[in-house]
């Protein structure tokens, strides 16, 4: 390409006509023959001297819900424009987000160098499988499967994250995150130290206003009850059918984005009166014009019920 | 709403007493009976699919045919053919196995493409040409197609356009150990037994009404469309296309017949929610990296998740 560039910005200027079809014959051959050859690349197992195959991530503390990368590195002793028949691991516990790979002329050889952006949406260990690479051994002339390491990720929600690669980085890993756990608590108890030091030396400051009492965090649930039965009867309808059905799933702890089905496996929905009460707020909510109001009066009867 | 138990749960029962396990298939079969919609079973052999299929044309009382596929089939072995009576010296149509209430199309990807669309083309019309003459074909009238994910060698891939024919397709899975022990004691001696009819073919359009008059609130319709749109839109890296909006009304359709199995008149977010990997698994264009066993079925399970429900 480099010839063709500086054919094209001096010379062609001067050469005549038939020179220049010659020229242009040649480039095209030339570029036809390259078209093949590649092809025919493409269609065999490309004779390589692998140095090097790994699989690694690029940070030790991957957390639940942000990206890292996986990268896989491979040196081959040959200059090479392209690396075929490298197959990677199938990353069904991770969600993929994004995958580039560069080639790059390094010691003699070639340094392929894939970084693939993943995401873990839960948490606990992951295995990737090796990845894999079939090639001609340029030593011996045999077709051969090279694979890399495999690699486990431990992924935790909000603290400690371990990969480890092999045993001792394991331990390295368990080791350094003790490490900042116990400067994470000596760190906590200076302040602490130093808080409650201050404290001593300032007058305890009087009281200007009188708070009103703090609402519970955790309703009453016949209060709950009571509140949806208040609702459902002063409002018999559709809307306020779902309005009593959104307070009676507060209660459970569900919210309205989920199905009766998600809300009846809350631990809290055990009960078989609660249980009955869900399905005829949810028959209440969904179901046809001609029978809203029994369903409402059903509903309305449970909640009287439950609230005896 | 037919709630004494005429209804068609008395299918899903009578079924129940001949397949060990694989609920998974007995509520796709009703489901594709009651929408009028036609099923593709995608497992491997030995799982019951071909006993499934059975089963449900003797509980409805109804006729059976199973088609094997093969890469030498012709469109005239499915539709039929005319030929030339000699003795009355005139053609004379002889129907294909087409002309059945419950056909079966096993390994459907062994065949052609020809073939295979002339399958498609009649489970859509639900009449067949042959000649000059179109007969219609009976009703109710199902297809049951069945893929090998294992054994790809020699098939032919079904085009997007034909597999989102198929109402819904069911992944069939391998028996529990409990399940196959009951696989075992039931069937090493004596063969499956023939199930006695439980239903009529006119219940079953009495039941196709019922389930198409189930009310669907707007909330919930808004709830459907958004299961539909989020494999669209999600710009999700493993997805290559969406589901087409005949992915909506399928889901619609499914969660009224749902409703309808659970003795139902109106449908609840749970019944759309329930059919939807039912009626998207298969319209979705998942790239290579999550095709393979599992994580195209865990792509989309987290999207539906996604959705919040009315």
């Amino acid at each position: 390409m480099a010839f063709i560039g500086r054919a094209g910005s001096a010379d062609l200027r001067s050469v005549t006509h038939p020179v220049l079809r010659t020229f242009t014959s040649i480039v095209l051959v030339a570029l036809v023959a390259t078209l093949f050859i590649t092809t025919a690349r493409g269609q065999s197992l490309q004779r390589l001297t692998i140095t090097q195959l790994t699989l690694a991530s690029d940070t030790t503390t991957p957390h639940l819900e942000v990206p890292f990368h996986l990268i896989v590195t491979a040196h081959v002793r040959e200059r090479i424009s392209e690396l075929d028949n490298l197959d990677l691991p199938i990353l069904a516990e991770l969600e993929l987000l994004g995958d580039e790979h560069t080639l790059v002329p390094q010691g003699g050889g070639t340094t392929y160098r894939e970084t693939i952006t993943v995401v873990a949406h839960h948490s606990g260990a992951i295995t990737i499988a090796p990845v894999t690479l079939d090639a001609i051994d340029a030593r011996d002339g045999k077709a051969k499967r090279y694979s890399s390491n495999s690699l486990t990720v431990h992924v935790a929600g909000l603290s400690a994250v371990a990969v480890t690669v092999d045993a001792w980085q394991g331990i390295r890993a368990f080791f350094a995150g003790l490490v900042k756990v116990v400067l994470l608590l000596v760190g906590i108890g200076a302040v602490i130290f130093v808080i409650a030091a201050l404290i001593r030396r300032r007058p305890p400051p009087a009281p200007l206003v009188t708070l009103a009492p703090a609402i519970p965090v955790v309703r009453d649930p016949k209060a709950a009850l009571r509140e949806a039965l208040a609702t459902l009867r002063r409002e018999p309808t559709r809307a306020g059918a779902m309005r009593a059905r959104s307070i009676v799933r507060r209660m459970v702890g569900a919210s309205d984005a989920e199905t009766l089905a998600d809300v009846l496996r809350r631990p809290l929905a055990a009960d078989p009166s609660l249980r009955d009460l869900l399905r005829a707020l949810e028959r209440a909510g969904f179901t046809h014009d001609a029978d809203l109001g029994v369903a409402v009066a059903a509903a309305i009867a449970q909640l009287e019920h439950m609230t005896r | 709403m037919n709630t004494n138990g005429s209804g068609p749960a008395i299918v899903t029962r009578a079924l129940e007493r001949t397949i060990v396990g694989q609920e998974g298939v007995i509520e796709g079969l009703l489901l594709g009976l009651l929408c009028s919609g036609h099923v593709l079973l995608e497992g491997p052999p030995g799982l019951a699919k071909t006993l499934a299929c059975r089963s449900l044309a003797d509980a409805l009382h109804g006729e059976f045919k199973r088609i094997q596929f093969t890469p030498d089939l012709l469109p005239s072995d499915i539709v039929g053919t005319r030929i030339f009576d000699q003795r009355e010296s005139a053609f004379t149509t002889v129907r294909g196995p087409i002309f059945a209430n419950v056909v079966l199309a096993d390994e459907i990807n062994r065949a052609p493409a020809k073939v295979q669309s002339a399958l498609l083309e009649a489970m859509q019309e639900r009449q067949v040409t042959i000649g000059p003459q179109t007969h219609p074909l009976p009703d109710p009238f199902i297809v049951m197609a069945t893929m090998n994910p294992l054994d790809s060698e020699g098939t032919y891939a079904l085009p997007v356009a034909q597999m989102d024919r198929f109402l819904l397709k069911v992944d069939v899975g391998y028996p529990s150990r409990t399940e196959e022990l009951a696989i075992l004691e039931r069937f090493a001696i004596a063969d499956a037994p023939v199930i006695a009819p439980v239903a009529t073919l006119d219940q079953v359009r009495e039941w196709r009404a019922q389930a198409h008059n189930v009310h669907i609130d707007d909330a919930l319709k808004r709830y459907i469309v958004e299961l539909v749109v989020i494999t669209r839109e999600a710009q999700h890296p493993a997805i290559d296309y969406g589901a087409s909006p005949r992915a909506t009304l399928a889901i619609a359709n499914l969660a009224r017949a749902k409703a309808l199995l659970e003795q139902r008149d109106y449908a609840v977010p749970d019944d759309a929610r329930s059919v939807a990997m039912l009626a998207l698994r298969h319209r979705i264009g998942f790239n290579f990296r999550v095709s393979a066993d599992g994580g195209a079925s865990r792509v989309l399970e987290q999207l539906i998740a996604k959705v919040p429900a009315p």
